[in-house]
């Protein structure tokens, strides 16, 4: 799968330099935000690899011969954290999770498709969720339906029964 | 030729002098009531005409220039005011529309641009904003700087700047650029790029370094340029205002 829908900014060479300019540099950032974020939902990425990302085309373009630095990308990643649109997999920081919705919205567009196709207190599996085929959700990464199906957990909406291939849970 | 002396002949010559002056003042109250009888006719035939035609007057665009031509040459400015004489043609109302609309527009597009757009990118967006009816499209450059030029009365927030070959930029943050700040914004049209470096103007301008930079980091200070560090000789300082992909963009 390949990627189509750049922003004008992408062919934009000083886009890749983080701005000295603060109120230019919000701008950018925002730019960076909505980029980083269509371009993870398009290709369904769930997981950020800070040293890969620097080679990948999202923050390297080959044509410019512009590339966003490590540093950039960090800033554009704690951007994206403050909003609830990014979080850390480990301490230092090398990977990230990337939610183009918010760990809240998963766990209500779950819920809600629980309740519409009527499987509140019954178990369905995590294979079920993640192929639901005409929702938001299908193909997303399990880590991430997990950490959206424990905020329902910590609501009283869900129970989770992890168990390998079998887990699932029980929406209430 | 002998001239004719002695007292009758001063009596006789300002006798004739006096004949002369009752003579002219005639002539120039006579003539005084003739304009005066004319401006009235140029007048009512003005309102007349602009009553016929108030909708023509809106819609074409010709038409406009014309008037603001014959206005010019006369010196009379029909948007001085909304109210009195020239009011009746609508002219003003046209303009002054069209202002609150430039407005807009910049408004809208700051997030952007910083706050520099060109004519062109302006003309292009008001006009999709303005509608399909052909009244509403046929607004040009001319019609666009006599707006623009109204909203000085707002001070140095809203601007003019002349880049040359008949282009223009419209500044709507405030800060007044310099004459340098110009001279580059012309400069970096001139070239057709959408960006400058120090180098450029120092061999263009014949600008040392101290000041090439301090008019760049001004413009840098303003959000109206970003710079570039990735380029493999210099920093290169680029306007969004006028880079092809973002005039286009939505």
């Amino acid at each position: 799968m390949t990627y189509s829908n750049w922003p004008w900014q992408y062919s934009f060479p000083p886009f890749f330099t983080i701005q000295p300019n603060l109120e230019t540099r919000a701008k950018q950032l925002e730019a960076w935000r909505s980029l980083v974020l269509d371009y993870h939902r398009a290709l369904k990425l769930a997981v950020l690899d800070v040293s890969e990302a620097e080679r990948s085309e999202l923050f390297n373009n080959a044509k410019l011969q512009r590339k966003l630095p490590s540093e950039g990308i960090i800033q554009v990643l704690e951007s994206l954290a403050k909003n609830g649109n990014a979080e850390p997999c480990n301490k230092a920081k090398t990977r990230w999770y990337i939610y183009w919705h918010t760990l809240p919205e998963w766990a209500d567009k779950m819920y809600n498709w629980a309740q519409e196709t009527g499987q509140t207190n019954s178990v369905c599996t995590l294979f079920e969720i993640m192929n639901a085929s005409d929702q938001d959700f299908y193909g997303l990464n399990e880590d991430v339906v997990i950490k959206a199906l424990r905020i329902l957990e910590g609501k009283q909406k869900a129970e989770l029964i992890l168990d390998g291939e079998n887990s699932g849970v029980k929406f209430f | 030729m002998r001239r004719s002396a002695g007292i009758g002949a001063i009596h006789k010559q300002k006798k004739e002098q006096g004949k002369y002056k009752d003579k002219g003042s005639e002539l120039q109250e006579s003539q005084l009531e003739q304009m005066s009888k004319q401006l009235e006719v140029f007048r009512i035939n003005l309102e007349e005409f602009a009553g016929k035609h108030r909708n023509e007057i809106k819609k074409n665009a010709t038409f406009r220039r014309q008037f603001q031509e014959m206005c010019a040459s006369i010196g009379v400015d029909p948007l001085a005011s909304g109210k009195g004489f020239w009011s009746v043609l609508g002219i003003g109302d046209f303009y002054f529309e069209l202002s609150v609309q430039i407005v807009e527009v910049c408004l809208a597009t700051n997030y952007k641009n910083g706050g520099l757009i060109s004519l062109d990118e302006l003309r292009q967006r008001l006009i999709k904003a303005r509608g399909r009816s052909k009244q509403h499209q046929e607004i040009t450059i001319e019609d666009l700087l006599s707006a623009a030029r109204k909203l000085r009365i707002f001070g140095n927030g809203f601007s003019i700047v002349p880049i040359g070959k008949g282009q223009y930029l419209v500044q709507s943050v405030p800060g007044e650029l310099s004459m340098d700040h110009t001279a580059v914004l012309q400069q970096t049209a001139n070239l057709g790029n959408a960006n400058i470096s120090i180098s450029i103007l120092k061999t263009h301008l014949n600008w040392d370094h101290e000041r090439a930079k301090k008019a760049l980091d001004h413009m840098v200070k303003e959000g109206l340029c970003w710079i570039d560090e990735q380029n493999t000789r210099e920093i290169l300082y680029w306007f969004p205002s006028m880079f092809s992909e973002c005039i286009t963009a939505r």
